[in-house]
């Protein structure tokens, strides 16, 4: 099995059809995911970007066996998701998050426990194996509260438990940090990467750039149901225009100044914002003969100029891609 | 281990951690022991009223309305409820997640349910009998006591059947009401079948216990008339309704699930 993909998905696509109107009479057709295609390898931390609606949690629902693909195929662990489900769902561990899919009423220990049952945790380890786990996510010493008393953090915390109590080879990460403090958040991308320490090939979705940076080699981005980049971050970077960015800040500028800049070599885009009265130019680089000096020098008399360089980051690529895609 | 033992060990544990749960989740909340002690002391002082001086065997009938309108209330509301909570909570994606049939996640709930709902009866027994002053005349004890067993299997069916409705749809409460509605009129609960209009007779023969309580009538209540074919027939009809309401279930429930894999609405209530 070690040779073949963890997760190999072929041309997925995924239709919502809602109905509304009093007699529901009226059908209203989402294409959620059009045609993606996508392979992680085992044992890989994998980051699943992309804006709202993009169809990420969708993706996921269909790798963790809780929706059908409309067509094309997904495959996890060798195993198609749609044939064999009842096979893939005890080695997968999904992790939702949110504010529901817990029990409230009863403690974070007991909610662990029912699904361990429902999981099939060896009756002996069950204990020491819940145990074990709150004290991984720092949730021991609310154990036996009951839900209803946690804070949002804290049953996210339970959630991330629950994902890893029956020890899957494959997790599936919706948005694992959201809403936890900084803290928490750090301590949950450690946890994340001792799990790929332990074997565990893991998907992760996200909004936060820096934690996809940090903790996925490779990602995808997926926008409106499409992947419109798939590979490491240096090699999105690149694909975006380059390594360097620089950016200008003044107030305004003119059109040929625009253009002078552009022409720079090396230079494969420049964007402007506005930020009140100030104008902030992005310039993204290629080559390294292009410095903040060689553009300083073609934007004279601008009072209270700044010009700086900085490495271009991951939310820089993202947004790029984003917007790529938009127009 | 073959995957077969696997499989079974895991489906009556399945059960005693659903049953588990419901039990937690139920003295977790104290609003449940309203509908769990009120109603049954209430249905059991109502039908104790209203069966007085119905011949010598009106005690029985009165505590077998009112036990079964309080255990029916609780197997179909305890539930088919469970389930639409499950969506409600967003528990119901986990749950169908986890590599356990959700049939067996139902059947816990609903031992669960059956425990409750005896309790309730308990409580109108006693209610009724010490109203009357006294326990009631019981010709057939151990046809009693089989009966009685046997109509809280075919309740159990029913339960089931409304839960996979409840998977199905969120939509499925609106039956449910119907069916609560059909059982307390048509079956006798309340008043005497006699007493209604014919057509309300038809809609609860579609419910097996029905048919049981029609034959646990006959063996404890001599004299007897009911749908007036004898507990002979009663015995087959819910044998055979309940047959049919088994077979929905353990068909149903695969599709069910697969359905709502397709539609993608599992989190939505
Ligand atoms: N059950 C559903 N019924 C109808 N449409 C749905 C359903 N679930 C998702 N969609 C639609 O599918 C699209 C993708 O949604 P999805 O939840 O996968 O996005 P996402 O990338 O996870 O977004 P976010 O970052 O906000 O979590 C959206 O347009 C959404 O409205
Ligand atoms: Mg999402």
């Amino acid at each position: 099995m070690s040779d073949s993909p963890a997760i190999e998905v072929r041309d997925l696509v995924r239709v919502f059809e809602s109905r509304k109107g009093f007699l529901f009479n009226e059908v209203n057709r989402t294409q959620a995911l059009k045609g993606v295609d996508l392979t992680v390898e085992p044992g890989e931390i994998f980051g699943l970007l992309g804006p709202n609606g993009a169809g990420k949690t969708t993706l996921v629902k269909i790798l963790s066996t809780l929706l059908l693909p409309t067509s094309g195929t997904a495959r996890v662990l060798g195993h198609d998701v749609a044939r064999d489900a009842d096979w893939l769902r005890p080695r997968i561990g999904l992790v939702l998050g949110g504010e529901r899919g817990v029990y409230t009423r009863i403690s974070g220990r007991e909610n662990l426990r029912y699904f361990a049952d429902l999981y099939g945790v060896p009756p002996g380890e069950r204990e020491p194996r819940i145990q074990a786990v709150l004290e991984r996510v720092d949730l021991a010493s609310a154990a036996d509260r009951r839900v209803e008393e946690y804070s949002r953090g804290m049953k996210q915390k339970l959630h991330i438990a629950r994902g890893i109590l029956h020890r899957p080879s494959i997790l599936f990460l919706d948005e694992p940090t959201i809403g936890l403090d900084p803290k928490s958040a750090r301590e949950t991308r450690k946890l994340v990467r001792s799990l790929e320490g332990d074997g565990v090939t893991i998907l992760l979705t996200t909004h936060y750039m820096f934690e996809a940076e940090e903790l996925c080699p490779r990602l995808a981005v997926l926008s409106k149901g499409r992947i419109v980049a798939n590979d490491t971050v240096d090699a999105l970077r690149h694909r975006v225009g380059g390594d360097r960015t620089i950016e200008v800040e003044a107030y305004g500028f003119e059109d040929r100044e625009h253009a002078a800049l552009r022409a720079l070599p090396g230079v494969s885009k420049v964007a402007s914002e506005e930020f009140g009265p100030r104008v902030r130019l992005t310039l993204r680089i290629r080559t390294l003969e292009t410095t903040p000096a060689h553009v300083a020098a073609l934007l004279p008399g601008h009072p209270e100029l700044s010009v700086r360089e900085r490495r271009t980051s991951l939310e820089d690529v993202y947004l790029d891609l984003v917007e790529e895609e938009a127009t | 281990m073959t995957m077969a033992t696997v499989v079974g060990v895991r489906r009556t544990r399945v059960t005693a951690a659903s049953l588990r749960l419901a039990f937690l989740q139920f003295i977790a909340d104290p609003q449940w022991l309203v509908p769990s002690m009120i109603a049954p002391v209430i249905f059991g002082l109502v039908s104790y009223e209203l069966f007085r001086g119905a011949g010598p065997y009106f005690l029985t009938y009165a505590i077998l309305g009112a036990g079964m309108m309080s255990m029916w209330g609780q197997t179909l509301y305890g539930s088919g409820w469970a389930t639409g909570q499950d969506r409600e909570f967003g528990t119901l994606e986990p749950t169908i997640q986890a590599p356990a049939p959700y049939l067996y996640v139902v059947l816990g709930r609903i031992v669960w349910n059956v425990v409750a709902g005896l309790f309730g009866g308990l409580i109108v027994y006693v209610v009724v009998v010490v109203a009357a002053g006294g326990p009631p005349a019981l010709p057939n004890p151990l046809a009693f006591v089989l009966l009685f067993l046997f109509v809280m299997v075919t309740l159990a069916c029913v339960g089931i059947v409304f839960a996979a409705a409840y998977v199905y749809t969120r939509f499925a409460g609106f039956i449910q009401n119907i069916g609560e509605f059909a059982f307390y009129v048509g079956t006798g609960c309340m008043f005497p079948v006699v007493l209604l209009p014919f057509w309300t007779n038809p809609i609860a023969l579609l419910f097996p216990p029905t048919w049981a309580l029609d034959a646990l009538r006959y063996v404890s209540i001599p004299g007897y008339v009911g749908f007036g074919w004898g507990w002979g027939w009663d015995l087959v009809g819910a044998v055979a309704t309940t047959a049919i309401y088994a077979g929905i279930a353990g068909t149903v429930f695969h599709r069910v699930e697969r359905h709502v894999l397709e539609v993608g609405d599992l989190s939505d209530y």
